[in-house]
């Protein structure tokens, strides 16, 4: 099937399945229609693999940022002027090597996490199936249109339109305190993204008249807007590509999360149910990297340099700051939440180094804690539908009832911790040598501490499983049934993934990305040491 | 139909096709007097005159005013060689069709009221007097956006407002109504009097009652200095700013609301602000269009901005403590009403009219989307507290499973009032700080720091729309009845919150588009620098006025 077609039925397939939900009597088939659409959204994606086919031995990146993109839909959507040939907001969609391995991991997530909502009769929350499904599919299109846009205003539409669905899935469907929870979420998500409504508007404005554009691509290469951007002033004498940083930063660091705006995201998690927390943890984290990733760095090369410091700090803190938060938790939901803002903080430092190491081991990252932490949280929600608590200390001895579920989740702990042979291990190394070898001044100590983390993340996860998995068989836990079909083969492909990107980096996620990451450092540093020595040693390209 | 009957009665005479629509209206109120005299009062038959008139007015400016006259811009009810006293351009056009348009919705959404209410159209004490104040205000506002001369304004202004404090008093019975009323006379009347102190100042600096004549003036060499003129319109704003419930002067505004029978709420908190920011904006554009600057014009500007900053912060944290539905959406309003007064802060743009016409455009695109937005949220809180005797949030609790036809559209609303895409709400505040930016890059750099206030305004208000909305869809309060609701209530707040979601989806740019060409041709705002008024052409040739230098 042609790509255009293909990546337009991705976007909006799932609204059909969504309206379809609402159409369709009875929970089962409302149940079938959503796993049949989300089913199908995935083998459609799946199908994108042949264009970007490295094995084949093709260029599949092109020569620079932005010109071989694949399945481009390009269409004038709002005219912003009344003369012809004025600019125009564009129906703008396709994708590239940053943005397919985030397609993929939200086709599989989606479908794995709706999935996991099979059993929502089970949830003793008599709230309807119809709407549950209804925005679990809005959700996709939202997810997969943000990261198909290559409109900046079409990216916002798409952002924002998020955030209905997820307010009232965490809201209605959540635990005892969710509606705190979803407000909260929403707030913060909301306070970020009106900031990047402003940089949306200014980045058109500040703009050469004739050079004035929505086109994220054209933005980044342009050189008359580069010009423009650097070195237009805004608001009494602020550098305008610095100010906007900022906002856009504020606006992907609420979402990714990191320090200090990261208190919604356990809240968020421990209240939503367990498939909207994958989602969360999989999807929704991963698009503050992607924001940076596609708008921040390419557009604002200049004012990424001048942030990179505060950036590198931020992600240490992060690091640090959420392994030590999750070894306080009792609550393994709450663990497993800080976890994610522990092992998001890698992704922010390795950007924030803009080397090709850097950013390969950042977005290596991304993809690997998109399968290691839905894992995780699925594997909470496998115990918590059995025993109805979280807490970690009246657990025991669940791996001598529940093998083979047992057996699944320490592999998945494992991924997470970052073992050699599983993903985890890959992205944090990537970026602990990217750092390490950065330079500039203090790039050696940050490694360090950042290093610190990997053995506080063991510290946390080691004494999780010796509490919940290892230790006596439990009187109470003694009738619990081991892992249903359906949740083994919820849990196989995570399990397969962590092993495949572990023990093949290369062949499974390197070489369909980092020709365009690669296209992106050189943006930010044109002429300058884009091929380090790093890349080669790699073997990115 | 309309038409058939009313086409003999149209005049030849420009001037009094162009006054037309009011003389209609006032025809109307003389009708609702005299026809009760015959028929013995009945409220329904008072409503159906009254709604004959809206429809025979919109009926009458479009097909009198709209294409010959304002199409071109006419300027008139002026004696010779005087400015003009009335103008008709599409601004003034599109004003009289939005208040009379929404002057028959407000009509439609009074007889949804359940038999057993105090107002209620079968209830023996409402009479013809509610249907007269209404549409007096309605007249008072269709003059208010449709002239430049100061003293007209007055007029207009008060003719918009002595009805009001009337109506907001309609149900003698309520003495929270009566408390409204009395508070909305008090405040009317200090500003009132502020502004007419301010128009002595300006007449006393410029010798004139026209403010392009005053424009022309002002940036003319022989231009009065001092203080004078910069206090003498910061007072006849003062005037205005209470119209549209500007901080510091918007005190009147919740308690007000709160007292006044919902459709009187409804009305004045669309139509009133929409008047009020017609008239400013006519008057910034006139002002900023004279060819040049005066000293005082970017304290004028500046404080017109700065008040919107302030309106819309004040009224978006006010809003976050209150818990009766009808204050939260008071404050909503007052927050609303800021946003849009941020356009009138593009100023000093000299001549260049693109860059002038983005801001009326954006109010014009968000009023449209305003009235929308308000009609379903008011609407349904109005069938609510029909029905439960409440507009305390809490009477929203479960409304999702209670009334799902009015939950879902009052969620589109507050979801479109938050400024969400893909509604409405999000068209036009991307419309207006499209257009902040727009005057920014042009010329004035400051507009940038009301792009950001703004934004970060939007933030603020998802607290209290999402508390009604968490009410409606996330409470679970099992015990509490369905609330039945009238048919037609039913179908005019889903036709509203369907209209939202066009706005915002398919008809984003089309917005534009109208808006845009509603505010291509403002009468009062070409006018050039005093010497260019030498050749009269005919009818945009009043237009040019800064001829006349003797004081009259």
């Amino acid at each position: 099937m042609d790509a255009k077609l293909l990546i337009n039925l991705l976007i909006f397939l799932p609204t059909v399945g969504a309206v379809a939900c609402l159409i369709v009597p009875g929970a089962r088939l409302v149940k079938t229609v959503a796993v049949a659409t989300s089913g199908l959204v995935l083998l459609l994606s799946l199908m994108l693999f042949q264009n970007f086919a490295w094995w084949s031995g093709g260029d599949i990146f092109g020569p620079s940022y932005g010109e071989k993109l694949v399945g481009v839909t390009q269409i004038d959507w709002i005219s912003l002027g009344s003369e012809p040939g004025a600019p125009a907001i564009q129906y703008f969609v396709g994708i590239d090597g940053l943005s397919f391995p985030l397609v993929i991991l939200t086709t599989l997530v989606s479908f794995l996490a709706c999935l996991a909502s099979w059993n929502i009769e089970e949830w003793k929350n008599n709230r309807g199936i119809k709407g549950y499904f209804a925005l679990f599919l809005l959700l996709e299109t939202g997810m997969i249109g943000v990261f198909c846009a290559l409109d900046f205003f079409l990216f916002y539409i798409f952002w924002e339109v998020m955030l209905l669905p997820m307010y009232f899935l965490i809201g209605v469907w959540g635990g005892p305190r969710k509606e705190y929870a979803a407000i909260k979420f929403f707030i913060y998500t909301l306070a970020g993204s009106v900031l990047m409504l402003v940089a949306l508007v200014a980045f058109y404005f500040f703009a050469p008249a004739g050079h004035r554009t929505f086109d994220l691509v054209r933005m980044a290469t342009d050189g008359a807007i580069q010009e423009a951007f650097a070195s237009a002033t805004f608001l009494g004498g602020l550098k305008f590509a610095h100010v906007m940083f900022v906002f856009l930063y504020i606006a992907f660091a609420v979402k990714v999360p990191v320090f200090p705006f990261h208190t919604w995201l356990p809240d968020a998690h421990v209240e939503a149910p367990t498939p909207i927390s994958m989602i969360l943890a999989g999807i929704l984290l991963k698009m503050g990297a992607y924001g940076l990733f596609r708008i921040s760095y390419p557009i604002l090369p200049e004012a990424g340099q001048w942030a990179a410091y505060s950036l590198a700090l931020l992600g240490v803190v992060n690091i640090i700051y959420g392994a030590l938060c999750a070894m306080a938790q009792t609550d393994f939901k709450r663990l497993v939440a800080y976890s994610s803002i522990s092992h998001m903080g890698y992704v922010l430092l390795g950007m924030a180094i803009m080397t090709p190491a850097g950013f390969q081991g950042a977005m290596f990252q991304v993809i690997a804690h998109g399968i290691s932490s839905p894992m995780c949280f699925f594997l909470v929600g496998v115990i918590y539908d059995r025993a109805h608590h979280r807490e970690i200390n009246r657990f025991g001895g669940l791996w001598l009832t529940m093998p083979i579920y047992g057996s699944l989740a320490t592999l998945g702990f494992f991924a997470s911790l970052g073992l050699p042979g599983l993903c985890g291990f890959i992205g944090e190394f990537w970026v602990l040598i990217a750092t390490f070898s950065a330079p500039f001044t203090w790039a050696k100590p940050m490694a360090i501490a950042a290093a610190t983390g990997v053995v506080l993340t063991a510290g946390y996860i080691l004494w999780m499983i010796q509490r919940v998995y290892l230790g006596k068989r439990r009187e109470e836990y003694e009738h619990f049934p081991e892992a249903t079909g359906r949740e083994v083969f919820i849990l196989t492909p995570f399990a397969v993934l962590a092993l495949a990107l572990g023990i093949l980096p290369q062949h499974t996620l390197f070489n369909f990305m980092n020709g365009t990451l690669n296209q992106i450092v050189s943006l930010i540093q044109p002429g300058g040491p884009a091929a380090t020595a790093l890349s080669g040693a790699f073997g990115g390209g | 139909m309309i038409l058939a009957v009313l086409e003999p009665w149209i005049p030849a005479g420009d001037d009094l096709r162009m006054f037309l629509p009011e003389l209609a209206l006032v025809g109307t109120i003389v009708a609702i007097l005299i026809v009760p005299l015959a028929t013995g009062r009945s409220a329904r038959t008072s409503a159906g005159i009254a709604l004959l008139g809206a429809l025979a007015t919109i009926t009458l400016t479009v097909r009198t005013v709209a294409g010959p006259l304002a199409g071109a811009g006419y300027a008139g009810m002026s004696p010779a060689g005087e400015p003009p006293m009335l103008l008709a351009d599409n601004f003034s056009v599109f004003f009289k069709l939005f208040l009379m348009g929404f002057l028959a919705l407000i009509i439609g959404l009074w007889t949804l009221r359940p038999p057993s209410d105090r107002l209620s159209p079968e209830h023996a004490g409402v009479g013809p007097e509610f249907f007269v104040l209404l549409v007096t205000s309605a007249l008072g506002m269709s003059l208010m956006t449709g002239t430049l001369n100061l003293l007209v304004m007055v007029i207009a202004i008060e003719t918009a407002s002595l009805p009001s404090y009337a109506i907001v008093g309609s149900d003698k019975r309520s003495r929270v109504g009566a408390e409204a009323s009395l508070k909305y006379v008090l405040f009317g009347a200090a500003t009132s009097s502020i502004m007419v102190y301010g128009l002595s100042l300006v007449y006393g600096a410029f010798g004139s009652l026209d403010i392009p004549t005053i424009a022309a003036k002002a940036v003319s060499s022989a231009a009065p200095g001092g203080w004078v003129p910069a206090v003498g319109f910061f007072a006849v704003l003062v005037g205005i700013a209470f119209k549209i419930s500007a901080v510091p002067f918007h005190f009147w505004c919740p308690d007000v609301f709160e007292g006044a029978p919902i459709e009187v709420t409804t009305w004045l908190s669309v139509a009133s602000k929409a008047a009020g920011l017609g008239l400013l904006l006519r008057i910034v554009y006139a002002l900023s269009s004279a060819g040049g600057t005066a000293p005082w014009m970017a304290p004028v500007a500046y404080g017109i901005g700065g008040v919107a900053a302030l309106t819309c912060t004040v009224g978006n944290l006010a809003a976050l403590r209150q818990d009766a539905v009808k204050r939260i959406l008071a404050y909503s309003s007052i927050a609303h009403a800021g946003y849009m007064m941020m356009a009138a802060a593009i100023f000093m743009q000299g001549g260049e009219a693109e860059y002038r016409n983005v801001g009326l455009a954006a109010v014009i695109a968000y009023l449209i989307v305003y009235l929308l937005m308000n009609l379903g949220a008011f609407g349904v809180t109005a069938m609510v507290s029909w029905r439960t005797g409440t507009d305390h949030i809490s009477a929203f609790a479960g409304l999702g499973r209670r009334a799902p036809w009015l939950a879902l559209p009052m969620a589109v609303c507050l979801f479109s009032l938050i400024g969400l895409p893909p509604l409405g709400g999000f068209a036009a505040k991307y419309w207006l700080l499209f257009a902040l930016g727009k005057a920014a890059v042009a010329a004035q750099p400051w507009l940038w720091s009301l792009v950001v206030v703004a934004a970060i305004n939007t933030a603020i208000s998802l607290y209290y729309y999402v508390r009604i909305i968490r009410q409606m869809y996330i409470h679970e309060d099992a015990r509490q009845p369905a609330v039945p609701a009238p048919l037609g209530g039913v179908i005019l707040v889903n036709a509203a919150a369907l209209a939202l979601l066009l706005f915002g989806t398919v008809y984003f740019g089309r917005l534009n588009d109208y808006s845009t060409r509603y505010a291509s041709n403002l009468v009062g705002a070409q006018a050039t620098v005093p010497s260019a008024a030498a050749g009269p052409a005919p009818g945009v040739a009043a237009v040019t006025l800064g001829s006349s230098d003797a004081p009259r």
